[in-house]
C-alpha cells in the first residue's frame, strides 16, 4: 500500500524549494533545535570566556583557616571571595577553569574539523573526479589504511611520533596546540574524504555535468564552479556529526595527558586531576568538566542528527 | 563462500602490510634523531650508537623495515628503551595483553546483552514511551565520554556506596575468578556503555527498516503468529546489518580501553602504550598499535565470516 | 443468499503527515463460489488497498473507516487479530507481486511453506517437510525435494512465484488473492503461471480475486471484472459484456490501449493525463478531468454506481442506457 501512497507525497515535495523544505523538515524534529541551541550556548560561552568567567583561570585563591583546596560548590577563600563552583587542588575556581577549558575545547575541535575538511574534501574531490584511475585508487586504499587505525589510537600514536608538548621542525617551533590540531586533523579527514568521493561521484552522473561538458568547460571549472557547490551540504552534515567526535577525541588525549598541557585550562586535563581527588569526595572536580563535554558532545549529535534527518527526509522517516 | 572468504583475506594482506609500514615509519616521523628524541637528556654516545646499530638505524629504511617486520613475525617485538629499559616487548605486551583483552570482551559482552534486546523492543514498540525511553538513554550514551562516565561509577560505587570494587586497580584472576570479574566489571561498563548505544541504534533502524519488508507482510497474510515473525523475520534479517557494526565499532573498543584503563588503573596495553609516549619509548608504541590494528583487521575478517553465516546471499553466491 | 465474498461499502484511508489518502472510497462487490473476478486499474486506484482490506492487513497510518467484508457469510471487520491469523493463511490467502522481497531472504523456500503448516496444522515437523515438497511439485517446480532446500535467491524469477503460490495454497484456501502475480516475469512464464493458476483453481475450488493492469491477462482468465479509478469502482461486468459494450470513458480507454487479442504486454498509460491526487480529489467525477466527455454535471456531481443493464454496473452519467440510445450525444 505504501507504494501507492508515495507518489501522492512526491508530487506535494515537488512544489516547495529545497531550502524551505530542508527549514520544514529540520524544524519539526524537536530535538535538533534543542542540539542548535546547546551549540550556541557553547558557541557564547566560547567566544565570550573573558567576561563571562568570574576569575582569572591560572589564579591560585588560599582556602581560609579549617579548609583545603579543592574546595566545594559556594566555598569563599580566605579573602571571602565566592566561588560558585568550587576550586581545584591549587585552588584555582573550577568554573572558570571550566569556562575558559571549554574555550579551548571548541578552539581545538573546530580547528581541527576545518583543517580535516581542507584535508579531505581535496583527496574525496580528486578521487572522485578522477574515479577509476589510479590517482582514485591510491588515494581511497591509502583512507582504507588510515581508517583501518581505531582513531583515537592513530591520534595516540602520531602524538607518540611528535612527541608530547610544542615540536621544533627545523627553524619553525609549531605550538603543542596546533600540534593536537594537526593530529585529529590527519587522524579524521579520511572520513571526509569518503563522504566527498561520494558526492562527487553521485554530482558527476548529473545531467547538468554532462551539459558542462559538452558545452566544453574545462575540468578544474566544472569541479569548482558546477560539482562543488552542490557537495556542501553533505560536507556540512559530515562536519557537524564528526564535532561530535572530536571534542570527544580531543578531550580523551587531554585526560590521558598527551593533549593540551598545564597550566593551560583543559576539561580533559581536570577530570584526569580530579581523579585523585574522588576518594576525598571532590566530586565537583570531576562533574563539572565532564557534564560539560558531554553535553558539547550530546549538542554537536543532535544538531548533526538534524541536519541529516532534514537533508535527508525520506531516510529520516525510517529512522525515526 | 570460500571464493568470498579469500578474497577478503587477500585483501587484508596488503592493508596490513601498508599499515605496519606505517606504523614503522612512526619514528621518522619524528623530528630530529630518533635515538636522540627517545633518550632525551641521556645523551650517551656510544650507547646511541649501540642502540642505532640493535634497531638497525644504520640500514636503508625499506631494509630497516623487512628486518623489523620479519623479527615481529618470528614474534620479536623489540626492545625497550625508556620504559623497562632492555626488556623484550613481548613480554611487556605479554604481561597486559590479558587484563585489555579481558575488559574489551567483557565490554562486549555487556553492550550486547544490552544492546540488541533494548534495540528490538525499542523497534517493536516505536514512538511508545519505552522507545522513547531507551532512545534517550542511548543518545546520553553515545554522548557521555567513557573517561567521565568511569568517573562517574567510582564516585558512585566507590566513593558513595563504599563498594571495594568499585575503586578501581586490578585484581588478577590467580585471586579468584569472582574478585577479578568485579574489579573489572565497572570498567567494562564505563567503556561498553557508549558502544551499547551504538549497536542498540542500529538495531532499532535495522529491526524498523526489517519490519517494512514485503516478506514480513507475506508472513503475516499467511496467518504466521507475530513471536514468529520477529524472530525468523524481522530478527533475523535485522541482525544483517548490525554485525557489520558490531565489527567496525571493535575499534572503538580498542581504542576506548586505553582511556578506561587510564580510569580505573588497570594494568594493560593501554597503559604501556601511554608511558611509551611520555617516555618516547618507539618500540613500544610501535608493537601496541600494531597489535590493536592487527587485532581490529582480524575482527573484521571474522566478521566477514558471520555475515556470511547470517545471510545465505553471500554464502551461497548472488546478486548481493 | 450470499457469495463467498460481499464486500459493501467499503472505505480505507490513510491519515499522512500530507493529509488524508482516500484510497479506498465506498466500495461493494461480491465474489460467488468458484469465481474468478479481475480487478484493473492503473497503480493509485485502490486494487492493493481493497486486497489488504479484505486480508485485514491495512497498518498505521492506514485505517479502514467503515464497510463490510462477508466472508463465508461472517464480517471480517468484526473478527480479532486472534481470529484474523487463524484465517489468514488457511481459508483467506494472498500472493505478492515481486516474489524476491515477498520471499524471507534468509529461510529456504521449503522451510516458509512448512512454516504456514506449522500454524494451521497438526502436521508433525517431518510430514510438514514432506507437504512443502509435494506442494513445490504441485506448482511445476522440477526437482521439488531439492529446490526445498534452496533459498530465494537461488531461484528463478518463475520458479520464486510458483513457490510464493506453493505456500499461499498450501492450507487449500477458499479464496486466493492474486497481486499483480506476475509483474516482474516475461510473456511466456506469465502465462504459464495463469495456466498454473486456472489448473490449481479447479482444483481445489477456491475462489481468485486477480489485481491486475493487464486486461488481456482478465480477458482469459476471469469471468468478471471490476475496473477501478481513484479509490472507486467505476464500472463492474461480465467480461464478455465489458469486451462487448464498455460503458464508463475510462473503460473505453483502457480497452482502446491494448491491441485486439493475441496482445503483447499492454499498458494503460495511453490515457492522457494523471491519476488525480487522493488527498485533493476533483469535485464531481474523480474521471472528469481526464473525460473527453465531461460537462457540468460531471464536474460538478459525482455519478454513483448503478446498473445500467442486468449485471453490468457503471458510475458515470454519460454512460449510454439501450433504452435511450441514440438520444445521446456521440
Amino acid at each position: 500500500m505504501a507504494r501507492e501512497i508515495q507518489n501522492g507525497e512526491y508530487e506535494l515535495g515537488a512544489h516547495r524549494t529545497l531550502l524551505q523544505e530542508f527549514w520544514r523538515n529540520f524544524r519539526r524534529n524537536r530535538l535538533s533545535l534543542i542540539g542548535g541551541i546547546i551549540v550556541l550556548f557553547y558557541a557564547v560561552l566560547a567566544v565570550f570566556a573573558p567576561l563571562i568567567a568570574p576569575y582569572d583561570p591560572i589564579e591560585q585563591f588560599d582556602a581560609p583557616r579549617g579548609m583545603r583546596n579543592p574546595m566545594p560548590p559556594l566555598s569563599r577563600d580566605v579573602d571571602g571571595r565566592l566561588f560558585l563552583l568550587g576550586t581545584d587542588k591549587f585552588g584555582r575556581d573550577i568554573l572558570s577553569r571550566a569556562i575558559y577549558g571549554t574555550r579551548t575545547l571548541l578552539q581545538v575541535a573546530v580547528g581541527s574539523i576545518s583543517i580535516a575538511m581542507l584535508i579531505g574534501v581535496t583527496m574525496g574531490a580528486v578521487a572522485g573526479y578522477k574515479a577509476g584511475t589510479w590517482v582514485d585508487e591510491l588515494l581511497m586504499r591509502a583512507v582504507d589504511i588510515m581508517l583501518s587505525f581505531p582513531s583515537l589510537v592513530l591520534a595516540i600514536a602520531l602524538v607518540g611520533a611528535f612527541g608530547i608538548g610544542k615540536i621544533r621542525v627545523g627553524p619553525f617551533t609549531v605550538s603543542n596546540i596546533v600540534k593536537i590540531m594537526l593530529v585529529i586533523a590527519i587522524t579524521y579527514s579520511p572520513r571526509f574524504a569518503r563522504v566527498m568521493r561520494a558526492v562527487v561521484l553521485q554530482e558527476m552522473a548529473k545531467d547538468y555535468v554532462a551539459a558542462a561538458r559538452i558545452s566544453g568547460a574545462s575540468g578544474v571549472r566544472i569541479l569548482v564552479a558546477e560539482i562543488l557547490p552542490n557537495t556542501i551540504p553533505p560536507i556540512i552534515v559530515q562536519a557537524s556529526l564528526m564535532m561530535a567526535t572530536t571534542v570527544l577525541t580531543t578531550s580523551s588525549l587531554s585526560f590521558l595527558g598527551l593533549g593540551l598541557q598545564p597550566p593551560r585550562p583543559s576539561l580533559g586535563l581536570m577530570l584526569n586531576e580530579a581523579r585523585d581527588y574522588l576518594f576525598w569526595g571532590a566530586w565537583w572536580y570531576a562533574v563539572v568538566p565532564g557534564g560539560l563535554i558531554t553535553l558539547a558532545i550530546l549538542g554537536f549529535n543532535l544538531l548533526g542528527d538534524g541536519l541529516r534527518d532534514a537533508l535527508d527526509p525520506r531516510q529520516a522517516r525510517r529512522r525515526r | 563462500m570460500i571464493v568470498f572468504l579469500s578474497k577478503r583475506l587477500l585483501l587484508a594482506i596488503p592493508t596490513l602490510l601498508v599499515a605496519s609500514f606505517l606504523i614503522f615509519s612512526l619514528v621518522h616521523i619524528a623530528p630530529g634523531d630518533p635515538i636522540q628524541v627517545m633518550l632525551g637528556d641521556f645523551q650517551d654516545p656510544e650507547l646511541i650508537a649501540r642502540l642505532r646499530h640493535e634497531m638497525g638505524l644504520d640500514l636503508p629504511l625499506l631494509q630497516q623495515y623487512f628486518h623489523w617486520l620479519g623479527n615481529i613475525v618470528r614474534g620479536d617485538l623489540g626492545i625497550s628503551i625508556t620504559v623497562q629499559r632492555g626488556a623484550s616487548v613481548t613480554d611487556l605486551i605479554l604481561q597486559r595483553f590479558a587484563v585489555t583483552v579481558e575488559l574489551a570482551f567483557f565490554s562486549l559482552i555487556i553492550a550486547l546483552l544490552i544492546a540488541i534486546p533494548t534495540g528490538i523492543i525499542s523497534a517493536l514498540r516505536q514512538n511508545k514511551l519505552s522507545d522513547h525511553l531507551s532512545r534517550i538513554i542511548a543518545l546520553l550514551g553515545v554522548s557521555i565520554p567513557n573517561f567521565f562516565l568511569g568517573i562517574l561509577l567510582i564516585l558512585f560505587v566507590g566513593v558513595y556506596l563504599r563498594k571495594p570494587w568499585g575503586a578501581g586497580g586490578y585484581v588478577p584472576l590467580s585471586r579468584g575468578l569472582l574478585k577479578n570479574l568485579a574489579h573489572m566489571f565497572l570498567p567494562a561498563v564505563a567503556l561498553g556503555t557508549a558502544y551499547a548505544a551504538i549497536i542498540m541504534r542500529m538495531m532499532r533502524s535495522a529491526m524498523l527498516d526489517a519490519m517494512s519488508q514485503d516478506f514480513v507482510r507475506t508472513a503475516r497474510a499467511m496467518g504466521i503468529a507475530p513471536a514468529d515473525i520477529v524472530r525468523r523475520d524481522i530478527v533475523k534479517n535485522a541482525l544483517i546489518p548490525v554485525v557489520t557494526v558490531i565489527g567496525n565499532s571493535i575499534g572503538y573498543l580498542l581504542g576506548g580501553s586505553i582511556v578506561t584503563e587510564t580510569v580505573f588503573r588497570l594494568p594493560g596495553m593501554g597503559n604501556l602504550v601511554i608511558m611509551g609516549v611520555f617516555r618516547r619509548d618507539f618500540p613500544v608504541i610501535q608493537a601496541v598499535v600494531l597489535i590493536i590494528v592487527v587485532v581490529r583487521i582480524a575482527v573484521n575478517l571474522i566478521v566477514d565470516l558471520t555475515y556470511g553465516f547470517l545471510d545465505p546471499r553471500i554464502r551461497y553466491g548472488g546478486e548481493r | 443468499m450470499s457469495g463467498l465474498l460481499d464486500v459493501e461499502g467499503l472505505v480505507t484511508r490513510f491519515y499522512t503527515e500530507e493529509g488524508v489518502v482516500k484510497a479506498v472510497d465506498g466500495n461493494s462487490f461480491r465474489l460467488e463460489e468458484d469465481e474468478a473476478l479481475g480487478v484493473v486499474g492503473e497503480s493509485g486506484s485502490g486494487k492493493t488497498v481493497t486486497a489488504l482490506s479484505i486480508m485485514r492487513l491495512i497498518e498505521a497510518p492506514g485505517r479502514i473507516e467503515a464497510g463490510r467484508i462477508l466472508f463465508r457469510g461472517e464480517d471480517l471487520l468484526k473478527k480479532s487479530e486472534r481470529e484474523m491469523r487463524r484465517i489468514r493463511g488457511k481459508d483467506l490467502s494472498m500472493v505478492f507481486q515481486d516474489s524476491l522481497s515477498s520471499l524471507n531472504p534468509t529461510l529456504t523456500v521449503g522451510a516458509q511453506i512448512a512454516r504456514v503448516l506449522k500454524h494451521h496444522t497438526r502436521l508433525s515437523r517431518r510430514a510438514r517437510w514432506r507437504r512443502a515438497v509435494e506442494l513445490l511439485a504441485a506448482v511445476g517446480i522440477p526437482e521439488p525435494a531439492k529446490r526445498a532446500s534452496h533459498y530465494p535467491h537461488q531461484l528463478s524469477g518463475g520458479m520464486r512465484q510458483r513457490a510464493l503460490i506453493a505456500m499461499a495454497i498450501s492450507c487449500n484456501p477458499k479464496l486466493l488473492i492474486l497481486d499483480e502475480p506476475t509483474t516482474a516475469l516475461d510473456v511466456t512464464i506469465e502465462a504459464q503461471i495463469f495456466e498454473l493458476i486456472g489448473e490449481l483453481k479447479e482444483e481445489f475450488g477456491m475462489g481468485v480475486f486477480l489485481i491486475t493492469h493487464d486486461l488481456s491477462v482478465v480477458a482469459s482468465f476471469c469471468s468478471r471484472v471490476i475496473i477501478m479509478y481513484a479509490g472507486k469502482i467505476v464500472e463492474e461486468a461480465g467480461v464478455h459484456e465489458l469486451y462487448a459494450h464498455p460503458l464508463h470513458p475510462y473503460t473505453r480507454g483502457l480497452l482502446r490501449s491494448i491491441p485486439p487479442l493475441e496482445g503483447g504486454e499492454a499498458r494503460l498509460q495511453s490515457i492522457p493525463g494523471e491519476v488525480p491526487d487522493l488527498i485533493n480529489l476533483p469535485p464531481g467525477c474523480n474521471f472528469s478531468p481526464r473525460c473527453a466527455l465531461a460537462d457540468e454535471r460531471c464536474w460538478q456531481v459525482e455519478p454513483e454506481l448503478s446498473g445500467i443493464t442486468p449485471g453490468h454496473r457503471a458510475a458515470c452519467w454519460r454512460a449510454e442506457r439501450p433504452a435511450m440510445a441514440g438520444g445521446g450525444h456521440d
